[in-house]
């Protein structure tokens, strides 16, 4: 087995970073993901990383306000490009209406998938602002939820869009 | 950029119940990203740990060479078992080391622990280790395992500490049985008799979050973060395997990212704190998604149930029996209980007035199976509502009439003798069937499938204290461990409602060791039952006290001294008040406000049956039932079922948290979907997983997720506060079963083996070859 090498400098980049508008100098090994580097040299934690393999999607940040798993995204290839963490979504005072509708809906369990969850809804409404319950649960289809059987998650994106036809539990009993 | 939400008129349209008064203490640090879970703690000169595995899932080791590991830069220790006490452990059959010694059970077993300053070195240093193996014939298959002359994984059981009651000899690492009246004798007079085969696969927990643990010594102190679901359990395997004192150790959970049972146990803080020690440094372990499946001794059981079942002329059960052997795997985790579990689940929740089951826990050099959300019961209430529905075809009746005729009802006794004086369970047949409209007319590609199950209550110790501070806002200090449920996070409105104050005006203390009293964790659906009744019984000490100052400052007698809406005021006189901040500031000056409660221990129900390898599982407190019915649709062509909607309906007692309890159905009933279609775990010859990542392992997505329409049966109040029993287990027991009989009626008779894959279901509809055991067996 061939061993990794763990003080090979040779692959160390220097670069730039904008994370949540702030930018941050970096120096890291080449193939560093997006991930590794928002967690451990940015220091923001609420990106999570749940599989390291685009399956879960717990690690999704915005790139240039498209939604990435930043797990399988090199973070060099960011330069010159605006990163979005869930940490970026809120105001200063107040959570952002999707957090808030988020947590009334109960949509929020053990919180693992829920900053991947949010970055992926707050993408989707900005393609689509009006998303129908099959638009929601095929836009969020990329983010595992082990606890929450995705009902409250798709009732608070359609509560958050104003849309109330959802037949998700969402509908007064007849 | 969205309108405001309205979170009233949506649970008001959502459920029955009381709209929720709070959201979870816990939720901003969610949403917004700050709230820390274990593989987020950085300490100051933290090394990285990695484990050697054996990749091998029985051998022997002959060679064991650590010395290349040990000249790679950055590490600074490698361990084996010749590095700690040499101590076996493991609640009931003491089968384990931390370590391998002389050999290996299951692949992901432990043969070394390195830490090092980077991830990268760790890996090389685990890499350079140096083991020579001796290949031992692996133990695979349940019924090969229990035959005479098959290789034993444990040949030195009978020499191993086991607790009393279980019954281990062999590969068998326990043993129970249920016994009824006289099940052979009433079988015989039976008019019609079914047997049925069933196998089940195993499968995984699968929480999103990967365990991480970070370890540090401060002198002879040890603090340990940990993603466990038991804290306490953690505390007490650190503390026995390492053989230090408990007032030394203290385990804090940050966030936990969920754990479904999977997280439940001991399992590697004791490694992680013997690096630490060792190399004098903080040191963190994260686990990789493919080590999260393979290595945790938790995984949900393989299981194959036998099941035969008498009918008189009416259509009432006679005699019921059954066999059962269930893949403990290499090491007994905490299964020591499960067989009396599954019987119990293969027995139901019927009135049986014959019974004999008996079920086998099996070694196998499998990964250890353990506690998973209801364990044993999705597959066996699958095995035994599949049956239900033969019985029901075989006589030409409803099964849904066949249920309410046979099941458990107010003053009826149940399969074990246990005597129920208030069940739910008709009115939940009710509600299920009502929720999804069965016996409407639906297209040829459609069906709705119904099944009952149900679960036990479990009273555990459990301790918390209740203290309101000088600004008479309040503390709730609790050894109770949030996984998610949001169990943790209606303590507050407990206390609340004891003390007339806001579940908002309470902070939560919590998962912390060395801060709350005992508490068993996020296990057995506990937390509420239990921990709550601490909580009641710290917040009425509180109240007591409230009273007594209230009573001197408004010149009343305290009895006479009511708290709401956060004042204390005297009966009939409501303009005589002072406000529990002016009592709390009073306080601060002499006698603090502090009260301490521990849940009394509930009544045991009698069993009237007789048990061999008994674990108390035969009798339960607050039994919890349940009836899913589901709306199916299957595509002739590629054996893929689609579930349409689930009506679920549940009597867990009262209902406290209606948006907790919600979201434990919701969630239990996706993970009976998974398990029903998708969720299996795939081993070759050997025992080696096929499939430990998330794209071979298939999870439910929102894009599968099926319409969950939700109904609370309260009408049998249980042990817990207020009258509530446990629930988030229970969701989890009766959906695939419901799958199952929705499919049956498409395909005509059901399928044998769980889960019902798309290639299952195809074979079955296109009459092709089925190489499964469940088929091999049926046909034998």
């Amino acid at each position: 087995m061939t061993q990794p090498s763990p003080t090979n400098l040779s692959n160390r980049l220097g670069y730039e970073l904008e994370v949540n508008g702030v930018r941050y100098p970096i120096t890291a090994d080449a193939g560093r993901s997006l991930l590794s580097v928002i967690r451990n040299e940015v220091g923001l934690t609420g990106t999570k990383e749940g599989c390291d393999d685009c399956e879960c999607g717990a690690c999704m940040v915005l790139v240039d306000g498209r939604p990435v798993n930043s797990c399988s995204f090199l973070a060099a290839q960011c330069q010159g490009r605006s990163v979005t963490t869930v940490e970026g979504l809120a105001g200063d005072d107040r959570l952002h209406p999707l957090q808030q509708v988020l947590l009334d809906a109960g949509g929020v369990q053990c919180g693992f998938c829920t900053p991947g969850m949010l970055i992926s809804t707050h993408a989707l409404l900005t393609v689509n602002p009006d998303p129908n319950e099959e638009d929601v649960r095929i836009g969020l289809s990329g983010n595992l939820c082990r606890c929450t059987g995705y009902t409250n998650i798709v009732a608070a994106v359609l509560q958050a869009t104003g849309t109330r036809e959802s037949n998700a539990g969402a509908e007064p009993e007849a | 950029m969205f309108p405001p939400p309205d979170p009233v008129s949506y649970y008001q349209a959502m459920t029955a119940v009381d709209v929720p008064r709070f959201v979870r203490a816990d939720g901003p640090d969610k949403v917004t990203g700050s709230g820390r879970y274990a593989a987020d703690l950085q300490q100051p000169g933290m090394l990285h740990a990695k484990f050697l595995y054996a990749g091998r899932t029985h051998a022997r080791i002959t060679r064991l060479n650590t010395e290349p590991a040990r000249t790679i830069p950055g590490v600074l220790a490698v361990l084996t078992a010749a590095d700690v006490p040499d101590v076996r452990y493991s609640p009931g059959v003491a089968d384990r080391r931390l370590f391998a010694t002389d050999v290996v059970r299951y692949e992901s077993e432990i043969v070394a622990a390195v830490a090092a300053t980077s991830v990268e070195a760790a890996e090389a240093a685990v890499a350079a280790i140096e083991v020579d193996y001796e290949p031992l014939e692996p133990v695979t298959e349940l019924e090969a395992a229990l035959a005479d002359g098959s290789p034993l994984v444990h040949p030195d059981l009978d020499s191993y500490d086991i607790d009393d009651g279980i019954v281990a000899h062999g590969n068998t690492a326990g043993f129970s049985s249920i016994e009824l009246g006289d099940a052979p004798a009433a079988m015989a007079t039976a008019a019609t008799v079914v047997s049925s085969c069933y196998v089940a696969d195993s499968c995984h927990a699968a929480p999103i979050e990967p365990r991480a643990i970070v370890a540090q010594w401060e002198g002879e102190k040890l603090t340990v973060w940990s993603s466990t679901q038991v804290p306490f359990d953690a505390r007490a395997g650190i503390c026995q395997t390492l053989q230090l004192p408990t007032n030394r150790v203290r385990v804090i959970v940050p966030h936990l990212g969920g754990g479904f049972g999977g997280k439940c146990g001991f399992h590697f803080e004791a490694h992680i704190a013997a690096l630490a020690r060792a190399a004098r440094r903080p040191v963190k372990l994260v686990f990789s998604r493919r080590e999260e499946f393979m290595v945790p001794d938790r995984r949900r059981e393989g299981m194959i149930v036998d099941i035969t079942t008498g009918l008189d002329d009416n259509g009432h059960i006679v005699a019921r029996t059954g066999w059962i052997a269930i893949d403990n795997g290499a090491y007994i985790a905490d299964c020591a209980f499960f067989p009396q579990l599954a019987a119990m689940h293969v027995a139901g929740p019927y009135q049986v007035p014959n019974l004999q089951v008996e079920a086998h826990l099996v070694y196998t050099n499998h990964q250890p199976s353990g506690s998973v959300r209801a364990p044993t019961a999705p597959q066996a209430c699958w095995a035994l509502e599949s049956h239900t529905d033969e019985l029901a075809a075989t006589i030409g009746m409803d099964p849904v009439e066949f249920r309410r005729l046979n099941g458990i009802d107010n003053d009826t006794v149940g399969p074990s003798g246990q005597h129920y004086e208030r069940t739910g369970l008709q009115e939940c047949i009710t509600a299920a069937t009502e929720l999804v409209g069965y016996g409407r007319d639906l297209p040829e590609d459609e069906a709705i499938g119904v099944a009952i199950g149900w679960w036990p209550s479990f009273s555990m110790p459990a301790g918390a204290y209740v203290k309101i501070d000088d600004d008479g806002a309040g503390q709730i200090i609790t050894g109770a461990q949030e996984c998610g449920t949001g169990a943790v996070m209606t303590l507050r409105q407990l206390a609340a409602d004891e003390l007339g104050m806001d579940p908002e005006d309470f902070q939560l203390v919590y998962q912390d060791t060395s801060a709350g009293p005992y508490d068993t964790g996020a296990t057995g659906s506990q937390t509420l039952f239990n921990n709550g009744r601490a909580v009641v019984g710290a917040a009425r000490q509180v109240a007591e006290q409230l009273k007594a100052l209230a009573a001197g400052q408004l010149e009343a007698a305290p009895a006479d001294i009511v708290l709401a809406d956060g004042v204390g005021s005297v009966v009939g006189s409501p303009g005589a008040s002072v406000s529990i901040a002016e009592l709390a500031a009073t306080a601060a000056g002499g006698e603090l406000l502090l009260g301490h409660g521990s849940g009394s221990p509930t009544q045991a129900p009698e069993v009237g049956a007789t048990c061999v390898g008994d674990q108390g599982m035969a009798a339960w407190v607050s039994p919890q039932v349940s009836c899913h019915a589901v709306h199916i649709r299957l595509d002739p062509d590629t054996g893929v079922v689609r579930v349409l909607k689930v009506g679920a309906a549940h009597d867990s007692g009262r209902i406290i948290n209606p948006m907790g309890a919600l979201g434990q159905v919701h969630g239990g009933v996706i993970m009976g979907v998974g398990q029903a279609l998708t969720e299996i775990t795939v081993y070759d010859h050997d025992g080696h997983q096929l499939n430990p990542m998330l794209l071979e392992y298939k999870l439910q997505t929102a894009a599968d997720g099926p319409e969950i329409e939700v109904k609370f049966i309260e009408s049998a109040p249980g042990d817990g506060p207020g009258g509530a029993k446990g629930l988030a287990e229970a969701p989890n027991v009766a959906t695939a079963a419901a799958i199952a009989n929705g499919l049956a009626r498409l395909i005509g008779h059901p399928v044998r083996h769980l889960p019902m894959t798309a290639e299952r279901v195809w074979t079955e509809l296109t009459g092709g070859i089925d190489s499964t055991d469940a088929t091999k067996r049926q046909e034998a």
